[in-house]
């Protein structure tokens, strides 16, 4: 049985179900790098170039430990553009490149082309040719990849009961996990998948806000249909993919009642988030808004006293409210 | 009479007032940490109770600044609250009308915009910590000028040189530049009080409405220089309180004693002879128990181990019955 490696780091978050349950179905197996851990992160920083952003790094530390295994494939698509007119951060174009340069002893790269922003015919091509290193049978491989979507589609729809897609993929996977939508302080949390769901990346931020009595609403969340819409009213069309998402999820965020505050987790070194940061928070006037950068250091107190004084003036503002209304109206 | 004690730990100085059940301030310490905060709550609190002639009964404590868990560790706080929080607190206690706090400390700047005396908004310097106070201590001491003296004598600058303020080591070449060609020293420090006027309305200041009265508070206030800077860029008078360097401390007080008043209940304040009689020390070590290696964090006082932390998995913090921080 053939096994292929693939990387728990940037679009992990977002296709993995499709890429297993694709080659699972060829039978295949497929090994996945462990949760990022201080090791990842140091090996990453070893391999990586230093003007790569900070999941990039950490990518590569989840390269080098599958590198240990004795592996027939590695799996790390080149990701150009994703849905038509659209684009991931030219970054991504280079990842395959990057690692051959950096990484001595790489297994044999499957780095299939994704580019969908004009047509998915070289991308259905590329990924049939690979569905032929593992069987001869066409139909076999068709029926695998839609497999795969519909598996993806899943893992989505449990994403949306406000799990976070790391979450998501573990239910997927068999896992049981609780739901924590019980907070008294609903927030939107918006960033990079990759980012933001790997816990070492983004420092546990999800989880500290839930820890601190918030609700943490998340993209996957809300409706595809909804995002694109409000995305639209930019004046001009917003051409990377992840960031429209973005834009668009606060502006439907600030519209939502419910919704107490808004913050937009960003990578120190991230050139679209440079902008697409300071555009939400130009736009978002309406909510409270804060802007975390995160990166390679350790100390987690700045991130805590940030979040911590958030969910302060976010309370407080509410009992002040709720004091308001008495007064005027009691 | 009852007391509150309120305890603020920074990067720099570590601050401790004893406020009365009207939020009046009794008395005030201020002294720096000196990098080790586990001998500065020792020592200030040793000090102040001097002061108060050991004649205090403690109600309630409050601890606040980025050492303010190490500090609850010590001392048993009632209320542990981020310096955010209890920044506004104390200003919006002193100036209700107060609309703009801007806050310099150590390692971090913050602005903050009161509406109705309640936190409408924040921000707080990202990453870099370029002009901040310890950045100033540090050009202080590379001129040899005491930093106490570094406000008035940039007050004689009639012509402040311009220094770019973007960032702390362009900032200083600057400054070596400047002062190899000979300008004279109170232009130069003029010009840098300018730049890091500039530098914190650009980065923390970026985007907000800055609308008066204007509170500047934060040790960095004492800074004469400064304040006129802020003064010729913003256009508009800037206050600075009577106990500007120790808010944060009078803010952790106030809210303290809201909390017992609140709840009616007794202080966990550890009292006298647990905090001054012990020895306490730390050590940190690498845990093995997974691939994370966390460095873990012990407090000890004498040989009983009072708090771990550091681990994410917090099988360590978890060792001890601590209660939750927040």
């Amino acid at each position: 049985m053939n096994k292929i490696g693939m990387p728990r780091g940037l679009f992990y978050y977002y296709y993995y179900p499709l890429y297993k349950t694709f080659f699972s179905d060829l039978d295949a197996r497929v090994i996945l790098s462990q949760k990022t851990t201080r090791i990842t992160i140091d090996q990453g920083i070893d391999a990586a170039v230093d003007e790569t952003c900070f999941p990039i790094k950490v990518y590569f530390g989840h390269v080098k430990e599958l590198c240990r295994y004795d592996l027939d494939y590695l799996f790390v698509p080149r990701l150009v553009s994703i849905e038509p007119r659209s684009y991931i951060c030219p970054k991504f174009m280079g990842v395959p490149d990057m690692l051959r340069a950096s990484i001595d002893n790489l297994p044999p790269l499957i780095d299939i082309t994704v580019d969908l922003s004009r047509s998915d015919r070289v991308y259905k091509d590329q990924l049939f040719k690979t569905g032929k290193l593992f069987t001869k049978k066409t139909g076999r491989i068709k029926d695998a990849y839609e497999h795969g979507k519909q598996e993806l589609a899943y893992c989505q729809a449990i994403a949306a009961q406000g799990y976070t897609m790391a979450e998501a993929i573990d239910i997927w996977q068999g896992e049981d996990i609780e739901q924590q939508l019980n907070g008294s302080l609903r927030i939107g949390v918006l960033g990079h998948g990759y980012s933001l769901y790997d816990e070492a990346i983004s420092m546990n931020i999800i989880s500290r806000l839930r820890q601190m009595g918030c609700t943490v609403v998340l993209p996957e969340a809300l409706s595809l249909e909804e995002i694109e819409q409000e995305a639209a009213t930019m004046p001009k069309r917003i051409f990377w993919t992840l960031g429209r998402k973005m834009v668009g999820s606060a502006l439907k965020m600030e519209k939502m009642a419910d919704i107490d505050g808004i913050i937009y987790v960003a990578c120190f070194g991230c050139g679209p988030d440079s902008f697409i940061g300071e555009i939400i928070e130009r736009k978002v006037s309406d909510k409270a808004y804060m802007l975390i950068i995160i990166d390679e250091h350790t100390g987690e107190g700045g991130l805590v006293t940030r979040l911590e004084a958030f969910c302060d003036m976010l309370k407080r503002r509410r009992r002040h409210k709720i004091e308001d209304y008495i007064s005027a109206y009691g | 009479m009852s007391y509150y004690l309120g305890v603020d730990i920074g990067s720099v100085s570590s601050n401790f007032v004893l406020i009365d059940e009207l939020s009046n301030v009794l008395e005030k310490i201020y002294m720096r940490t000196e990098g080790n905060p586990v001998k500065a709550v020792k020592q200030g609190y040793k000090e102040l109770m001097e002061k108060m002639n050991g004649k205090v009964s403690i109600q309630g404590v409050g601890t606040t600044g980025s050492g303010r868990h190490l500090a609850d560790i010590i001392l048993g706080a009632d209320v542990v609250k981020n310096e955010i929080t209890a920044h506004a607190v104390a200003a919006s206690f002193f100036h209700p009308d107060a609309r703009t706090i801007i806050e310099i400390g150590g390692q971090d700047s913050k602005m903050i915009i009161l509406q109705d005396a309640i936190v409408s908004d924040f921000a707080m310097n990202t990453v870099c910590a370029a002009g901040t106070g310890s950045f100033l201590d540090q050009q202080a001491s590379r001129l040899n000028i005491l930093i106490q003296d570094f406000g008035p004598a940039a007050l004689k600058s009639k012509q402040p040189v311009r220094i770019a303020g973007r960032c702390g080591v362009f900032a200083e070449s600057d400054m070596i530049h400047k002062q190899q060609m000979g300008y004279p020293l109170e232009d130069i420090l003029m010009g840098l009080c300018e730049a890091l006027v500039r530098n914190y309305l650009n980065n923390v200041g970026k985007g907000k409405k800055i609308e008066s009265p204007v509170i500047f508070q934060g040790g960095v206030a004492a800074n004469a220089g400064l304040k006129r800077a802020f003064e010729k860029i913003l256009q508009m008078e800037i206050k600075v309180p009577p106990y500007h360097d120790v808010m944060g401390a009078v803010g952790a007080a106030i809210l303290a004693r809201e909390y017992i008043e609140e709840h009616q209940c007794a202080s966990v304040f550890k009292g006298d002879s647990f905090i001054t009689e012990g020895q306490f020390n730390s050590s940190s070590f690498e845990c093995q128990g997974c691939p994370n290696m966390c460095e873990v964090v012990c407090i000890r006082r004498d040989k009983e181990a009072l708090a771990y932390w550091g681990d994410r998995c917090k099988r360590w913090e978890t060792s001890i019955g601590h209660k939750e921080v927040g």
